[in-house]
C-alpha cells in the first residue's frame, strides 16, 4: 500500500513504548522485552530502535540503511504485521498509549533478534532467472524503442524494493515453504510482461510449475503490506492469465480458472459438480467419491443436469467472443488502477503509438483531475 | 585466508557491480564484498536521473555536457576525465537499457530525458523519480546472472599491504563473526560517500566514507575533500532526499514572502542553477529571515495531479511519510542537506590509486571528474562509465599477475587491535561523539564557511578522535553484531573529517561547494586552480596540492 | 424498508442454498427488501479475473448494470469473493474513463444494460454492524445465542486489499464480534480469525490448503469455542464440508459447526429450520442448537 498522510514533524518531546521480541542466536533463548524511551516527536520506529540501541542496550540487532523507504533492509513485525520500521511514524501510536510488540518478519528463520536468514527468499528471486533475455536479437547500437504505455505495463512490479514484508505476511508459504511467494513471482512477472524480455513462455512453464503460480492462496496479505504499492497478488494474476493465454495451462489450478469462464459463459452460474473432475481429472474425481457422497448426502452436489442456467445467458455468451475479438488478453487485461498510468491501451508489437498528449517539462500543464 | 580472487571489490552499489560484471566479462574471477545486501547499497536512493548526451530530448552533444560539468565543477574538474565521462556516457546508458532498465520513455520510445541544474539541454535519462533504484535493480539482475560472487554483509576493515601492493582485504564477517581475510590480486574500492558526518544528510546510515578511510591508512591521498555538495532539496530534520526531479519537471523555490527568490542569485536558469549556488541562495535566504522555520518551500501544485503521481510519485511518498505534506495540495518545506561528495580517493582516469593493485571509483574516488560542485545526474553516471572502467582494468592487470598472499602478522595485528576494542569494559558509547561529530560539521563546516569556525572544527575532531580512543562496543557476541561495526565506521568518519577540515582552511577562496563568503569570497584561479591532497602522517593530516588537467576549457566566471 | 439489488453468487444458489434461503428470510428483519437479479452470471470468484480478466470485467460490470437498471443504488452480497471482485471492477471501472466507455459500449452491444457506476457493493455484514441495519439486528435477535460462545472467521477477501473494501480495518476488524454480542453471543478471539482458510487452492494444492484450513479451527477449539461464524460461503464450504478431511491428516476430529453470518443471525432471530437448513451441513450443528434450546 502506499503513503498515508503523517503528521508533519514538529519539535516536541514524546514517550514511546516498545516490546522487542530479543532472540540470541548462540543460546537459543527468546524473550520479550519492554524499552521506553524519549524520543522527537516525527521519529519512525525505526529512530526508536536507533535510540534504544545507542542509548539503552547495544546488543539489539536488526538492519538499516537508507532510512527513507527505498532500500528495503528494516522490514520487521509490528502488532504480527510486516512494516518498514523507517516507514512507521510512532506520532499517533505513542499518543495512543498503545505498546507495540516488534518482532521479526514470518516465514523467514531468525538470525538475531530482527535479524532474519534472507538467504531462502534470495534463492526463490534467483530461480525466477531475474534478469533480461532478449533471445536471439542483435545487439542494437541505441535504446530499444519501447513506448511508456509498453513499459507501464511493468510499473508496479519495478517498484518492488525486495524488503520481504509480502514474504513474511503469505499464508501460502506458511503452509507450504516451498512456495516461490509473492516477491519472486512478481519479479517474475516484472519480466514476463516486459516486452523486451523474448523467454516468456519458458518463463511461465517454470512458474507453473509445483509451488509456483497456482500455490498462491489469494490471502492478499502481500498486496496489504507491501509498502511500495508493488501488489504482488495482481502480478500472480497477471502470470496466471498470461499462462492461460499462451497456452501453458496443465496445471490443476489453471484448469480450475478455466473451468470458471466456461461456466460463465455456457450457464452463468458455476458448474460446480464438474469443477473437480475438471480441475482434477476424472481418477482423481474418482477417487475422492468417498468423500463427494458425503457432500451429497448434505445436497453440497448439485446435480450437474439440469444445469443451472441464468437468465439472458445469450448476453453472457455474446460478451465473451467480443472481448476475445478486442483481444485484452492475458496480463494486459488485468487492469492496474491506481495513478495516472493505470490507463493500459492495447500495446502493440512494434513501435509506440500514443493517443495522450504527453506532458512535457517546462510546458504548462492542463489543470490536475483531482 | 578465506579465498582468493582475482579482483575484489568493497562495495556493491551501482560502481561497484558495474565494475563486477565487467570485470567477470573479462574474464577475471571476481568477487563483491559488501557490509550490506547489494541491492541495500545508497545508489537506489538516487532518484533523478543520469546524464548521457544521447540527444533525445534536444540537440546535445558530449562536447555541451562535458563543457556544462566543467563549469559546473567550478573549473576545478579535470577536464580530460570529464571528456572521458561524457564520450563513453551515451553508450554506457545504452548498455543499461539493453540489460533491461526500467527507463522513463519519450513518445516514440526513446529514453526519455529531463533538464536538470546547470545543463544546458535536457539530457538527463530517468525513470520516474527512481531511477538509482531502477539501476541498482537491473546491475544485480546481471550479478546473479552471472552467478558473481558476494561477500554479503561482511564488513571491511582493513587493506591488505604486501610486498607494497594492496593484496586482500580483512573484514568482519556479521553473520557468523569473526574476522575474514580475503586475498585478491586487485582490490576496488567502490564504497560510496561519507554524508553521515553531517547531522543534516540524505545519505544512509551505511554512508560513513569506509573506502576513503581504508585507502588514507594505507596511505592513499584524498584529493578535494572540503568538497561537499549540499542539495538543496532535502527534508527537516533528517535531511532525506527530494529529487532535483522536482525541478526538472517545473516546480518553483519560494521564501516565506512568498517570492521566487532565485531571480536574485540565478536569474536565467532560476531553479535549475547548479546546486551550490542554490544551497547558498537558499541559506542565506534562511539566515536573513525569509525562511519558515529553517525551511524555504518547494511548490509542485502548479504541475498538477497527474504529472505528480507518474513522475514524482516517489517524491509525494516521501513527502507524505516524512514531513506530513501532499505536494498536490500544499507545497514541501525544504533546506540543504549534506548529500554528496566531489573528494575522495585520488584515482587516474582508470581509477588507479597510486598503490598498485588498489582501484577506486564511484562517489568514493575523486578523479576528479566534478571538481568542487557536480550536476545532478552526473554521479549515477559516473559510477557506471568508471565502473566500467576500473573492473576491465583492474582484470586485466590481475590476469597478468599470479601471485596474492595475506601475510599472517597482518590478520595477527588485525585479530589484536579487535580484541583491545572488544575487551575494554568502560568508555564512552559511539552515540555521543557521532553526534556532536555531525552536528559540530554541520556548524562549522556547512554551505558557509569561515576561518575561525573551521580551526574550532579542527580541535572539535581532534577532541572528539581523542574520545574515540575509549570509544566501547556493548555486544560482544559475534552474530549480528553491527554494535561493533557502527563503532568501527565512527573510527573512519573521524579520520575523514579530521582530513577535510584542514583542506578547507588551506583553500583560501570560494570555489563550487567550498563558500568562504566572509574572508575569501571569491574565486582565485591564479593561485588556487588546483586540487587539495591530504595524506595522513603519524596520525596528522598533511595537506599538500595537484594540478588541475585542462584541456579545452579555460576558466570563465561562473554565473547562472 | 431499503430496496437493494441482491447478488447471491454461485453458492447460495446451489451448495449453500441454507445461505440464501436464511438471508432471505432475515432481510426484512434488519430492514432490507431484496430485490432478485436474475440475468446475471458469477462474479468470476476471482478465477475468471486471473484466467479471462477482460471478460471478468464485462461480467461484473454487466451485474452492476443489471442491478442499476432495476433502480438500486445498492447491490448486497453475501460471499467475501464476491464483494472483492465486483468492488474492484466497480473501482478499476470508475477510476478509467476510457475502459469505463469501452465496457459499457460492450455491454449494450450484446443487449445489456450500460454501466455507469451507480450502485455501490455493500456486504450484507456491513449493512448489519452499524446504523439502522445494527439497530434493527439488535431488535430482531429477541430470542438470542444465550451466551454462546461463537468465533468470529473473516476470512481474507471481505478485509484485504483494504483499498477496495475499506470497511474496517483490516488487522482489527470489529464487525462480526459486533453482531455476534447484540445477538446475545460471546465473541472468541484467536489470531486465525483474519487468516485464510485455504479454500481458493483446495482442489489444485490440496495439503497446503489444509494447512492453513486447520489453523482457525483448532485456535477457536482451543480457546473454547461452540462454532465458528463466517461471511463468506466459500470458507463456509472448506469449514464445514472439508473439515474431515483435517480428520484424515491430522488425525484430529474437531466436530465444529460452522454458521453461515445469516444463519447465526437468523437463529437469534427466531428463523426456523425450514429457512435456516442446518441440516445442510456436512459439521453438525446439533450441539449448537441444543445448547440453545432449540
Amino acid at each position: 500500500m502506499v503513503s498515508e498522510l503523517a503528521p508533519a514533524p514538529g519539535s516536541t518531546t514524546i514517550e514511546v513504548a516498545l516490546k522487542i521480541w530479543r532472540y540470541d542466536a548462540e543460546t537459543g533463548e527468546k524473550e520479550l522485552k519492554r524499552y521506553e524511551v524519549e524520543a522527537p516527536d516525527w521519529v519512525t520506529l525505526l529512530d526508536v530502535l536507533d535510540i534504544i540501541k545507542d542509548k539503552h542496550d547495544g546488543t539489539l540487532a536488526y538492519r538499516k540503511s537508507c532510512r527513507m523507504m527505498i532500500c528495503g533492509s528494516c522490514g520487521m513485525r509490528m502488532d504480527g504485521a510486516a512494516v518498514l520500521a523507517c516507514k512507521t511514524r510512532m506520532y499517533d501510536i505513542a499518543k495512543s498509549g498503545h505498546v507495540p510488540v516488534i518482532s521479526s518478519m514470518g516465514n523467514m528463520p531468525v538470525i538475531k533478534d530482527l535479524v532474519v536468514d534472507m538467504e531462502p527468499f534470495w534463492g526463490k528471486i534467483r530461480r525466477m532467472k531475474p534478469w533480461l533475455d532478449p533471445g536471439y536479437e542483435e545487439p542494437l547500437e541505441k535504446e530499444r524503442i519501447v513506448s511508456q504505455k509498453q513499459m507501464n505495463v511493468i510499473h508496479k512490479e519495478a517498484l518492488c524494493i525486495m524488503c520481504g514484508c509480502c514474504v513474511s505476511e503469505c499464508n501460502s508459504m506458511e503452509s507450504d515453504p516451498e512456495f516461490f511467494g509473492p516477491a519472486a513471482l512478481a519479479k517474475g512477472m516484472r519480466f514476463v510482461g516486459d516486452v523486451r524480455d523474448q523467454a516468456d513462455v519458458a518463463r511461465l512453464n517454470d512458474y507453473n510449475e509445483e509451488h509456483g503460480i497456482w500455490d498462491c492462496t489469494r490471502c492478499y496479505f502481500c498486496n496489504e503490506r507491501c509498502p511500495k504499492g508493488v501488489d504482488p497478488r495482481d502480478a500472480i494474476a497477471k502470470l496466471g492469465a498470461e499462462s492461460i493465454k499462451q497456452g501453458v495451462d496443465h496445471d490443476m489450478g489453471a484448469k480450475h480458472a478455466k473451468w470458471f469462464v466456461h461456466s460463465a459463459k455456457t450457464t452463468g452460474w458455476l458448474r460446480e459438480t464438474e469443477l473437480v473432475p475438471k480441475t482434477q481429472g476424472v481418477v482423481e474425481a474418482i477417487k475422492q467419491t468417498k468423500f463427494a457422497l458425503k457432500l451429497a448426502r448434505r445436497g453440497k452436489v448439485p446435480p450437474p443436469v439440469p444445469p443451472h442456467v441464468a437468465d439472458r445467458i445469450h448476453e453472457s455468451r455474446r460478451l465473451y467472443h467480443l472481448v476475445k475479438e478486442q483481444g485484452r488478453d492475458g496480463a494486459l487485461g488485468i487492469v492496474q488502477g491506481e495513478h495516472a498510468l493505470g490507463r493500459i491501451e492495447f500495446a502493440e508489437q512494434a513501435a509506440a503509438k500514443t493517443s495522450d498528449p504527453e506532458v512535457r517539462p517546462g510546458v504548462k500543464p492542463p489543470p490536475a483531475a483531482g | 585466508m578465506e579465498a582468493k580472487h582475482d579482483v575484489l571489490i568493497v562495495g556493491a552499489g551501482c560502481a561497484g557491480m558495474r565494475a563486477a560484471i565487467e570485470a567477470h566479462d573479462a574474464g577475471a574471477d571476481v568477487a563483491l564484498l559488501s557490509k550490506i545486501h547489494p541491492v541495500r547499497s545508497h545508489s537506489g536512493a538516487a532518484e533523478g536521473g543520469i546524464n548521457a548526451a544521447l540527444g533525445n530530448a534536444s540537440e546535445d552533444s558530449p562536447e555541451e555536457h562535458a563543457y556544462d560539468t566543467v563549469k559546473g565543477s567550478d573549473y576545478l574538474g579535470d577536464q580530460d576525465a570529464i571528456e572521458i565521462l561524457c564520450q563513453e556516457a551515451p553508450d554506457d546508458v545504452y548498455q543499461l537499457e539493453h540489460w533491461g532498465a526500467v527507463f522513463s520513455r519519450t513518445d516514440d520510445g526513446r529514453i526519455a530525458q529531463r533538464p536538470f541544474g546547470a545543463a544546458g539541454a535536457p539530457r538527463t535519462a530517468y525513470a520516474a523519480d527512481i531511477t538509482g533504484h531502477v539501476l541498482v535493480h537491473v546491475l544485480y539482475e546481471q550479478v546473479m546472472k552471472r552467478d558473481i560472487r558476494t561477500y554479503e554483509e561482511f564488513f571491511a576493515w582493513k587493506l591488505v599491504m604486501n610486498d607494497d601492493r594492496c593484496q586482500g582485504v580483512i573484514a568482519w564477517d556479521l553473520l557468523d563473526g569473526g574476522l575474514k581475510s580475503i586475498g585478491a590480486k586487485t582490490v576496488i574500492l567502490t564504497t560510496g560517500g561519507a554524508g553521515r558526518l553531517y547531522v543534516g544528510t540524505t545519505n544512509a546510515y551505511a554512508c560513513t566514507g569506509d573506502g576513503m578511510a581504508l585507502a588514507l591508512r594505507v596511505g592513499v591521498p584524498l584529493k578535494d575533500m572540503e568538497m561537499m555538495q549540499f542539495h538543496p532539496t532535502t527534508l527537516a530534520p533528517t535531511g532525506v532526499l527530494i529529487t532535483e526531479g522536482t525541478r526538472g519537471e517545473g516546480a518553483y523555490l519560494l521564501n516565506s514572502e512568498g517570492e521566487r527568490f532565485l531571480t536574485r542569485y540565478a536569474p536565467n536558469a532560476m531553479e535549475l542553477a547548479s546546486r551550490d549556488v542554490i544551497s547558498r541562495a537558499e541559506q542565506t535566504e534562511i539566515d536573513e529571515g525569509r525562511g519558515i522555520n529553517g525551511n524555504v518551500m518547494l511548490d509542485l501544485r502548479h504541475l498538477g495531479a497527474e504529472k505528480i503521481l507518474e513522475r514524482l510519485h516517489g517524491t509525494r511518498e516521501l513527502s507524505m511519510t516524512f514531513a506530513g505534506v501532499d505536494p498536490i495540495y500544499e507545497p514541501i518545506p525544504v533546506r540543504p542537506g549534506a548529500h554528496y561528495h566531489m573528494g575522495g580517493i585520488d584515482t587516474d582516469v582508470w581509477g588507479l590509486t597510486e598503490v598498485e593493485g588498489l582501484y577506486a571509483a564511484g562517489e568514493c574516488a575523486c578523479v576528479s571528474v566534478h571538481g568542487a560542485n557536480r550536476l545532478g545526474g552526473n554521479a549515477l553516471m559516473e559510477t557506471i562509465t568508471f565502473g566500467k572502467r576500473v573492473g576491465h582494468h583492474a582484470a586485466d592487470w590481475a590476469l597478468a599477475n599470479t601471485t596474492v598472499e595475506v601475510p599472517p602478522s597482518v590478520e595477527a595485528d588485525a585479530e589484536r587491535e579487535l580484541k583491545e576494542l572488544l575487551d575494554r569494559g568502560e568508555g564512552e558509547r559511539p552515540w555521543s561523539i557521532r553526534d556532536e561529530l555531525a552536528e559540530s560539521m554541520h556548524e562549522n563546516f556547512g554551505v558557509f564557511r569561515r576561518e575561525d569556525q573551521m580551526r574550532k572544527q579542527g580541535e572539535i575532531v581532534d577532541s572528539l578522535r581523542e574520545r574515540y580512543e575509549r570509544v566501547i562496543v556493548e555486544d560482544k557476541g559475534n552474530v549480528f553484531n553491527n554494535d561493533l561495526t557502527q563503532a568501527l565506521e565512527l573510527g573512519f568518519l573521524l579520520e575523514l573529517a579530521a582530513c577535510m577540515v584542514p583542506c578547507g582552511i588551506e583553500r583560501k577562496e570560494s570555489r563550487g561547494a567550498h563558500a568562504r563568503p566572509h574572508d575569501y569570497p571569491n574565486r582565485d584561479d591564479e593561485n588556487y586552480l588546483r586540487h587539495t591532497l591530504v595524506t595522513m602522517q603519524d596520525g596528522r593530516p598533511q595537506v599538500d596540492w595537484k594540478p588541475v588537467t585542462m584541456t579545452k576549457w579555460q576558466p570563465q566566471e561562473r554565473t547562472y | 424498508m431499503k430496496r437493494v439489488a441482491y447478488y447471491k453468487g454461485c453458492l447460495a444458489s446451489l451448495s449453500a442454498k441454507e445461505l440464501d434461503s436464511s438471508t432471505k428470510a432475515l432481510a426484512p428483519k434488519v430492514g432490507l427488501e431484496l430485490v432478485e437479479l436474475d440475468a446475471v452470471t458469477c462474479c468470476g470468484a476471482g478465477d475468471i479475473h486471473e484466467a479471462e480478466p477482460d471478460y471478468y470485467l464485462h461480467l461484473n460490470a454487466r451485474i452492476l448494470a443489471y442491478a442499476e437498471a432495476e433502480g438500486c443504488d445498492m447491490l448486497l452480497t453475501v460471499c467475501n469473493v464476491c464483494t472483492l471482485n465486483l468492488r474492484q471492477a466497480n473501482w478499476q471501472l470508475k477510476n478509467d474513463e476510457e475502459l469505463r466507455d469501452r465496457v459499457s459500449k460492450n455491454l449494450q452491444r450484446v443487449g445489456a444494460p450500460p454501466y455507469s457506476g451507480g450502485v455501490e457493493v455493500r456486504h450484507l455484514l456491513w449493512e448489519i454492524a452499524e446504523g439502522e441495519g445494527y439497530e434493527l439486528l439488535k431488535k430482531s435477535a429477541h430470542r438470542g445465542l444465550k451466551g454462546l460462545k461463537i468465533a468470529p472467521f473473516y476470512g481474507c477477501q471481505i478485509l484485504r486489499p483494504s483499498k477496495l473494501l475499506g470497511f474496517e480495518d483490516p488487522d482489527r476488524p470489529w464487525s462480526l464480534e459486533r453482531i455476534i454480542e447484540a445477538c446475545g453471543g460471546e465473541a472468541i478471539d484467536y489470531p486465525a480469525k483474519v487468516k485464510c482458510c485455504g479454500f481458493p487452492i483446495i482442489q489444485a494444492r490440496e495439503e497446503t490448503a489444509l494447512g492453513e484450513l486447520i489453523q482457525p479451527i483448532e485456535q477457536a477449539k482451543e480457546a473454547g469455542a461452540d462454532a465458528l461464524v463466517t461471511p463468506c460461503p466459500l470458507c463456509h464450504l472448506s469449514l464445514d464440508a472439508w473439515q474431515s478431511k483435517l480428520k484424515e491428516s491430522t488425525g484430529k476430529d474437531f466436530q465444529m459447526p460452522i454458521l453461515h453470518l445469516s444463519q447465526l443471525v437468523g437463529v437469534a432471530a427466531g428463523l426456523d429450520e425450514s429457512e435456516l437448513k442446518f441440516k445442510r451441513h456436512v459439521v453438525s450443528v446439533t450441539p449448537v442448537l441444543e445448547k440453545l434450546e432449540v
